[in-house]
């Protein structure tokens, strides 16, 4: 069976390789004689968007999405919109929550070693960005922009899987996962216990200052405010009549930087490193053998996962001010990623982030935070159908108990499913499908549909 | 630091402390009889490490499988152990009664979920022997997902809440047990005499499984070389069944004997605790060595009794000493000695 094959990762990824070729070869006729590819600035950057009409799209559709949820809320349907779609604050989890896993799946999908304790770095991120902007890192004043702070932060966990990656990469399979495991335990003990952080370090650590800043430090103009209280608001954009509230801004300045730090990741990937990195993952004795240096590799791979890890960490912590031990450091943190990234797609990158849509989505209906299934059945049902008796429990209660906040439970079982049915993800199925990347495969289906 | 949280945290690990070790140390310090103290808790607690991770052990040995699920079942064990005798321990019931329904609970518990454990292996884990370990992984985690989240309904339709402790089977534990021994000069807490009791039954029934039984011998074998046992004609698929069930029943039994002693006690924030600390042992010991886990298991227990002590007497102020150790003892290991004390080095490689 293919798909249950380990290896099935890589036929998502070798038809993706193979696609490479007929793409270059298009490239000639348009170029003409000219060695150098993009030749004239606008070809090239019509190219480009070809290349990258899927992303945009997507890209397109995460911008227009508040709009569009703020739209529907207006009309005769906002009790079902409410219920079914996200609300932005489930969708400004979805930015960090799958950047993290991202970065997780950089280093966990594309190289085969599984990160147990990424939520280490997710967690240095996280609580650098507090600590700085209470003045509370050595040599990092108060006032320092937040951009700084977050790159800053995003170094200390890229050193960080340095070291940790320096004795762990000796180490392969379970033992990998296990010594990474102990790694974020040690580090989440330390932090949870370490009085400098705040008075009550198991709690965690709060900004008390003004608000963090996404955008160019030191202009204001070019920067947003975020945070559900602290953020900015925007008031008829553009003479447009569209207001924006503080976590509408919140949502777009964080995408800003996803959308930064997923270009950067897929950069990377699709570089000669990023093809030794799942020459690893496929054989790392031939790839040794081929004359690559792989532990170095494995080093370099990891500290970038570390790096956007910690990215993520740092707009979650300037997005929600707070940072707890529980939140950030401790393995539960880890094992979100690992669950959307398995629902996403494990070595897809861009996977996880549809994983995270997902879970987020399914946890907002069965949260009564905004609107939500339960909320739907007990103001929809009549009463005497909510007081019904099933087995001694009234309907309601078990609304109460077994919907209401259990997105955990049918989140288990659909990860459940998918490991045993859809193993490599709703992305990597897709692309099985398509025989190669969405972007470059889905144009072509299209075509040969509409024509 | 601070002393707020300091207080905080010694409030939290109150628990823990024992307030003989204080007394002892705050008079004219008898190095000695502290160290015997400190000792016997250890072994104490090296019990309760061995019971929740010995099942874990059991099934990595032979098959391969990292079960995710361990701390989940294990959770679920303290649960039906706590409902058995707050069922049938009333307020007069004798000593003598109430430790023999706790066997009763042992035992019962041990059948139902190695039943379950057994199902589970058939219907879920068989399909994907076939795939790397880490699809093993990501199963039996999903499935202690969804184990925890059904444990909070049915925990919260029962009007208990999931997270603090079920106190009402932990006050089932007989006064005795509550009370001290004197033990070659020193006070020590009969509940850890009880559960070195309880340790080493299971210690000693684990050994006779894997050493007198049939399957026991496929076990070892197994763990040795799984080809070859099957090129014998062992039907390797029906001793993973039953492998996989004892291992999950003895998780259970794990949770059954956490049920009395109140630094763990009825709580589905158990599931994740007995995992970690059970990986711990397991892998300090040599995934899948019996003998392994066993010394793992003293060592941890007398690294935490010693830390704890540390702790307690103020001579470290840091509240998380305990289990930054024990994590560290993991990392360390891993790094000078990955497969562990005991462990073959080929297993759980790849």
């Amino acid at each position: 069976m293919a798909i249950s094959d380990p290896d099935s990762g890589a036929d998502a990824d070798a038809p993706a390789g193979d696609t490479d070729a007929p793409a270059v070869e298009t490239d000639a006729p348009v170029d003409e004689a000219d060695p150098i590819p993009p030749s004239t600035a606008t070809g090239g950057l019509r190219e480009y968007l070809r290349d990258h009409a899927v992303h945009a799209a997507v890209i397109v559709g995460f911008v227009l999405y508040p709009l569009a949820y703020e739209a529907l809320l207006a009309t005769p349907a906002a009790p079902f919109a409410e219920a079914f779609l996200p609300a932005i604050t489930f969708m400004v989890v979805v930015l960090y929550m799958g950047l993290f896993a991202m970065s997780f799946d950089f280093i966990s999908g594309y190289t085969g070693y599984l990160s147990f304790g990424h939520a280490a770095f997710y967690g240095t991120g996280a609580y650098f960005v507090v600590l700085a902007a209470n003045g509370q890192i050595p040599g990092v004043p108060g006032g320092t922009p937040f951009m700084i702070t977050l790159l800053l932060g995003a170094v200390v966990a890229g050193l960080l899987a340095l070291v940790i990656g320096s004795v762990s990469f000796r180490l392969t399979g379970v033992y990998f996962a296990m010594i990474t495991l102990g790694f974020a335990q040690v580090i989440y003990e330390l932090i949870r216990s370490w009085g400098y952080v705040s008075t009550n370090p198991t709690e965690g650590a709060t900004v008390s200052g003004d608000a963090l800043a996404i955008g160019v430090p030191f202009v204001d103009a070019l920067s947003l405010d975020v945070g559900r209280l602290t953020g900015e608001s925007v008031e008829n954009l553009l003479g447009l009549g569209i207001d924006l509230s503080t976590t509408v801004v919140s949502y777009y300045a964080l995408g800003i930087v996803v959308v930064v730090c997923y270009f950067a990741m897929q950069r990377i990937l699709h570089s000669p490193f990023g093809r030794v990195m799942i020459a690893i993952r496929e054989n790392e004795e031939r790839a040794r053998a081929v004359g690559y240096p792989t532990y170095r590799f494995k080093l370099a791979a990891f500290a970038i996962s570390g790096f956007f890890g910690a990215i993520a960490g740092g707009v979650f912590a300037a997005y929600s001010r707070s940072v707890a031990p529980d939140g950030t450091f401790y393995f539960l943190v880890t094992a979100d990623a690992l669950i959307t990234t398995i629902i996403g797609g494990f070595g897809t990158l861009a996977g996880p982030v549809f994983g995270t849509l997902f879970t987020q989505g399914l946890e907002d209906v069965l949260s009564t935070e905004s609107g939500g299934v339960a909320t739907l059945l007990r103001e929809g049902l009549p009463e005497s159908v909510l007081q019904a008796d099933l087995f001694g429990i009234s309907l309601e209660l078990f609304v109460n108990t077994a919907v209401d906040g259990r997105a955990p439970l049918y989140l288990g079982i659909i990860f459940v499913l998918f490991v045993l049915f859809v193993p490599n993800g709703i992305l990597g199925t897709l692309r099985d499908r398509l025989g190669g990347t969405v972007g470059k495969r889905l144009p072509d289906h299209l075509r040969r549909y509409l024509r | 630091m601070s002393l707020a949280p300091l207080a905080g945290a010694a409030a939290q690990a109150a628990p823990l402390v024992d307030p003989g070790t204080l007394l002892s140390t705050g008079g004219a310090v008898d190095g000695l009889q502290t160290a015997a103290r400190v000792l016997a808790e250890g072994i104490g607690k090296a019990a309760v490490y061995f019971t929740i991770a010995v099942g874990l052990t059991l099934v990595f040995g032979l098959m391969g499988v990292l079960n995710f699920a361990h701390g989940a079942v294990a959770m679920v064990g303290a649960y039906l152990g706590g409902l058995v005798l707050v069922l049938f321990v009333g307020a007069n019931t004798g000593t003598l009664a109430t430790i023999l329904v706790f066997f009763v609970a042992l035992a019962l518990v041990f059948a139902v979920t190695t039943a379950a454990g057994s199902a589970m292996e058939v219907a879920l884990i068989r399909p994907i022997y076939d795939r790397t370990p880490t699809y093993q992984i990501l199963l039996t985690f999903g499935v202690s997902l969804i184990i925890e989240e059904v444990a909070r309904i049915v925990l919260t339709l029962r009007g208990i809440q999931p997270n603090p402790q079920w106190q009402a089977p932990m006050g089932t534990a007989p006064d005795v047990l509550l009370g001290r021994t004197e033990l070659l000069g020193v006070g020590v807490r009969r509940l850890y005499l009880f559960e070195v009791a309880i340790g080493a039954l299971v210690a000693v029934a684990v050994w006779a499984f894997l050493t007198k039984t049939l399957y026991g011998l496929y076990i070892r074998a197994g763990s040795e070389d799984t080809e070859m046992v099957q090129a014998l004609g062992i039907d390797v698929r029906q001793a993973f069944t039953v492998v996989f069930g004892v291992g999950t029943g003895l998780a259970a039994v794990g949770g059954v004997l956490l049920m009395w002693d109140p630094i763990w006690g009825p709580s589905v924030l158990l599931s994740i605790d007995v995992l970690l600390y059970a990986f711990v042992v397991v892998i300090i010991g040599g995934l899948g060595s019996f003998t392994g886990t066993l010394v793992a298991a003293g060592i941890v227990g007398i690294a935490d009794s010693v830390t704890t002590w540390l702790f307690t007497t103020g001579i470290v102020t840091f509240p998380g000493l305990s289990e930054v150790t024990i994590f560290l003892l993991l990392v360390v290991m891993l790094i000078i000695r990955p497969q562990g004390l005991y462990g073959v080095e080929e297993v759980g490689g790849h």
